[in-house]
């Protein structure tokens, strides 16, 4: 069965065009087009309907344990440089890896208080992840539930979106003291401490999948529509455009972030972007707790890597297309390959829509590729579905002057 | 998403099972993608298209568009060899979507068989197919 989320006829009557995704049916696009809702989010703010991904809530005195034996990051020191715990009002970004070290899912986890967490996943991967933190709390004090049919979000993403919601608040100018990057306040029962004006409460997170500045904002399913009405209403005068999934694709290219069964999967979790989220220690030879997986990515011998790639203009190829290295030789995969239309090359420097070149961008293909051997930055690769060929360039970062971790301070 | 009521589909035409259009003139014919395609496609990026004088089969992939989200392959509906191109598509590819049957031409083809008109769709026929 295709689920829906409850602003479907919204998106609708706002004649989206509207695809399967994660087992929901979603909008891929508003009228005025990918192009428009992408630059949006880069230059203005945009707004997504992100019900669609999974909340699942830990409580108990081993929620925390269940945790650490599950989840890539290590809670006992992730917080910040100074290696500490993850507090209450923080949240984290790791993965759930199989026994293979194979990515089962991707995931923030929130702390709420000691025993209590919530962790977000993707598009229809709530009952899957509760199904393995259940097989793996055989005996453990923690009460794992699926929130996922009862507990709404909303995205709102670029430079305006702290105005465009601080008139919405309820004391908004506190909620937002100290609201630092993959930090939250509040929570979706009705005791929350961030509440809206007309008094839904809402669970306000500094996190986003855009790379930009802005907001995930989760609260009760009932109160999706008012609360989606409420931003548009007031964004009308900070030009916020509502956003598809194809624009939230293509900016989450730009800002290097990988996409659960696409860039990350069934294969090991190791040599690619994100392995921030492993629990490596100083000197990066060790992990400094027991997860599931550990055993699994300790072997020296994978020979696998993956690597962000951006191209010399727009074209792109479709996934799956193969790669070659500068001697014509088959080295992987394509996992991913976007535009992101707010980017452009000068000098072979890449530059964004907001680095104050005087030149417009026309766009820049960029994803992301698997290969079988070590590259590095700087190394050209060319991409071809063996009728198309583009020549890429393997690069530590996409996008410039991406806003995500700009501080609120200044954009109010 | 246009509904299907809504797609502006002109009775002058003819239609391709892969949504492209088909213009007679003479000895030649204009080809495009229709509206529906632009629609479902979303905003075009790039078009790519093949050199005067190549000749292709009916069925032949003549060239690529790219939209945001994805790339997808151009197919005759006729067979027939190319006379004519629309270059302003490198500079404006938004043409094919703001004006799929005008500034949004593709190519213009010398028809190597006539009776291959017969086989594609007017836009009765080609309105139920995209009905299902």
């Amino acid at each position: 069965m295709i689920k829906k989320t409850p602003l479907y006829n919204w998106h609708k009557s706002a004649k989206a065009n509207l695809a399967q995704f994660g087992g929901y049916k979603m909008p891929l696009w508003y009228p005025e087009g990918v192009k428009k809702e992408h630059m949006a989010v880069i230059t203005k703010a945009g707004i997504f309907d992100t019900s669609h991904m999974a909340v699942i809530t830990l409580k108990g005195a081993q929620a925390f344990d269940l945790l650490q034996k599950t989840f890539t990051k290590n809670l006992s020191e992730c917080s910040n440089f100074q290696k500490e715990p993850l507090k209450n009002g923080q949240c984290v970004y790791g993965i759930f890896l199989n026994e293979k070290g194979e990515t089962i899912d991707d995931s923030v986890v929130y702390r709420f208080e000691k025993n209590q967490f919530m962790i977000v996943v993707n598009a229809g991967m709530g009952a899957l992840i509760s199904k393995h933190l259940k097989k793996n709390s055989n005996g453990f004090d923690c009460k794992i539930e699926d929130l996922t049919d009862k507990i709404g979000k909303i995205d709102i993403q670029g430079i305006n979106s702290a105005k465009i919601l601080l008139p919405l608040l309820n004391n908004g100018d506190k909620v937002f003291e100290n609201l630092k990057y993959f930090t939250f306040k509040g929570s979706f029962l009705p005791e929350s401490s961030v509440v809206l004006k007309d008094g839904s409460s809402i669970l306000l997170s500094r996190t986003g999948y855009t790379g930009e500045f802005g907001f995930e904002i989760f609260m009760q399913s009932e109160n999706l529509v008012k609360v989606w009405e409420m931003l548009i209403e007031a964004g009308k005068d900070f030009e916020l455009t509502p956003c598809g999934l194809a624009a939230r694709d293509s900016l989450r290219a730009g800002a290097m972030l990988p996409l659960s069964h696409q860039d990350i999967g069934g294969w090991k979790f190791i040599n690619n972007p994100w392995i921030f989220a492993l629990p490596y220690n100083k000197e990066k030879t060790g992990f400094t707790k027991d997860f599931i997986g550990k055993k699994a990515l300790s072997d020296i011998q994978i020979k696998e890597y993956t690597y962000p790639f951006a191209g010399y203009n727009l074209r792109k190829v479709p996934s799956s297309s193969d790669v070659y290295d500068h001697n014509k030789e088959k080295i992987g995969t394509v996992l991913t390959c976007a535009t992101d239309m707010a980017t452009d090359r000068k000098e072979d420097k890449i530059f964004c829509i907001t680095s104050n070149e005087k030149t417009v961008p026309k766009g820049l293909s960029c994803g992301f590729v698997k290969v079988c051997k070590k590259l590095n930055y700087g190394d050209k690769v060319i991409l071809s579905d063996n009728k198309r060929k583009i020549k890429a360039e393997i690069v530590k970062d996409i996008r410039p002057s991406r806003t995500a971790r700009i501080n609120i301070k200044g954009l109010l | 998403m246009k509904e299907i009521n809504e797609l502006i589909l002109p009775d002058n035409l003819l239609y391709a099972e892969d949504h492209e259009w088909v213009k007679r003139e003479g000895e030649n014919a204009t080809i495009g993608i229709s509206d529906y395609a632009q629609d479902r496609l979303g905003d075009v990026v790039f078009v790519e298209l093949p050199e005067i004088g190549d000749v292709f089969n009916k069925g032949d992939e003549f060239g690529s568009i790219e939209s945001v989200k994805a790339v997808s392959d151009l197919y005759m509906p006729i067979g027939g060899e190319i006379v004519e191109i629309n270059e302003s598509l490198a500079d404006a590819p938004e043409n094919a979507n703001n004006s799929p049957y005008e500034e949004g031409w593709m190519i213009k083809v010398k028809i190597s068989d006539s009776a291959q008109l017969k086989a594609l769709m007017d836009k009765d026929t080609y309105i139920k197919q995209l009905e299902g």
